[in-house]
């Protein structure tokens, strides 16, 4: 008999610190470096209003850069880079600030490259999810966005490998988010 | 275990019917941060249906213990409880070897954290937080104390009852579970703005433990149990 899904609940503000130490970083595994273009990858998480929001808790997921994931379901996991996470986690500071380092990610199949993302925190009862792109090509997920609102998805190079991505939760520039 | 039919497994939207609402009036911080634009469709592809099933091998999990530093140190103030549960999917499949993330404030509703400005002790002893793997058959199980209530001091008046945190880092991006369980006949229960944050009594009732058993002996405690039913269905195959 199918039973009925757990109702799930926000995190609060107490999700433990040293939850998020050590998984900022998904380029150095096993101590190998992780093969690919390292980057950092930041931006604000804000609010309504433009305001930072502090304290929440910022989940990536992506394949390396042969575009393998690390997973049972991948046929090609046996070759996913050994010096790669392929998950990370990191907190907004004070500045709603988060940080990342970690590498872009390659194509497979149908998919651009790209980095899954989830906004966990006060005031999100759900996970907020979406997906970071590093430019416009095709890909089956980014062309469900509304067009105007592509150029939102896409992370912005910053020079000496610093990509920002923005996650504005509500207001003006809000990102898309998918049905999670 | 994995096989090939879990390419098969679907992840229907969540039922909002079952699951806590994303805007909860008085709840002030969903008002500011739940995306105003409805969220978008998208077909699941590779990237959504894995996930960090690696995290086991990352993450240093053994048995877990909240009520003391070593198995030999003082344990911590407030009453034993032994928390135990069973992970599924939506067909009554375990759901084994994912890493499950639990966290509480202490018995004096105390959280370990630089943001919890509640004037109260903290205990040298509890740790607060902790990782498990659940076991073949989807089970998990951890000694801790029951948590105190606290106030959420911005609101004026809310006082949060004494409730767990539990977060699962399941087989695939389609199934992260993160909630609060809450203990039963507790007063604070009735005003709680998340507890009632779910549209029916049926379903409030999944985010309450159920008592157990009451054990006695070298080591006396309470027995709480709260199973959890992450999303994936198997889909049944075609015939040709």
């Amino acid at each position: 008999m199918k039973q009925i899904v757990s109702p799930g609940c926000t995190t609060g503000p107490f999700f433990p610190v040293d939850f998020s130490d050590g998984s900022e970083d998904l380029s150095q595994r096993n101590g190998l470096a992780a093969k690919g273009q390292h980057i950092i990858l930041t931006g604000h998480v804000l609010e309504l209003g433009g305001k930072p929001a502090r304290n929440m808790v910022v989940e990536i997921w992506q394949a390396d850069a042969s575009g393998i994931f690390r997973h049972p379901l991948d046929p090609r996991q046996q070759d996913c880079d050994p010096g790669f996470w392929c998950w990370g986690r990191a907190r907004t500071d004070a500045d709603g600030v988060y940080r990342f380092t970690t590498i872009i990610p390659g194509a497979y199949e149908d998919r651009a490259p790209h980095i899954n993302v989830a906004i966990l925190g006060i005031g999100l009862t759900r996970p907020l999810v979406t997906n970071i792109f590093f430019d416009a090509r095709a890909d089956v997920v980014f062309e469900c966005v509304p067009a105007e609102l592509r150029s939102r998805l896409l992370a912005k190079p910053e020079g000496d490998g610093v990509y920002r991505f923005d996650v504005i939760l509500r207001g003006e520039n809000e990102t898309p988010f998918f049905v999670e | 275990m994995m096989d090939d039919s879990t390419m098969k497994i679907d992840y229907a939207p969540y039922d909002d019917a079952t699951q806590t609402l994303r805007q909860i009036d008085k709840y002030t911080p969903s008002a500011t941060r739940v995306p105003s634009a409805p969220l978008i469709e998208r077909p699941l592809t590779l990237s959504e249906r894995t996930g960090p099933t690696e995290l086991v091998s990352k993450w240093n999990v053994g048995k877990l213990d909240l009520c003391r530093l070593a198995p030999d140190s003082p344990r911590a103030l407030g009453q034993l409880i032994h928390v135990t549960g069973r992970v599924t999917d939506e067909d009554g499949a375990p759901v084994s070897s994912v890493v499950m993330e639990i966290w509480q404030a202490n018995a004096s509703g105390k959280y370990i954290h630089e943001l919890d400005d509640h004037r109260a002790p903290l205990d040298p002893n509890f740790t607060g937080q902790g990782r498990l793997v659940t076991d073949e058959d989807g089970r998990y199980e951890v000694f801790t104390v029951k948590p105190g209530a606290y106030p959420v001091l911005y609101s004026g008046w809310w006082w949060r009852p004494p409730h767990i945190h539990f977060s699962i880092l399941g087989t695939s991006w389609m199934n992260r579970f993160i909630t609060q369980i809450f203990f039963p006949g507790e007063v604070l229960n009735e005003k709680d703005l998340l507890l009632n944050g779910v549209p029916s009594r049926d379903v409030r009732d999944r985010l309450i433990f159920k008592p157990t058993d009451t054990v006695m002996g070298d080591l006396s405690y309470i027995g709480y149990q709260r199973d959890f039913v992450l999303r994936g269905h198997r889909q049944t195959p075609e015939l040709p």
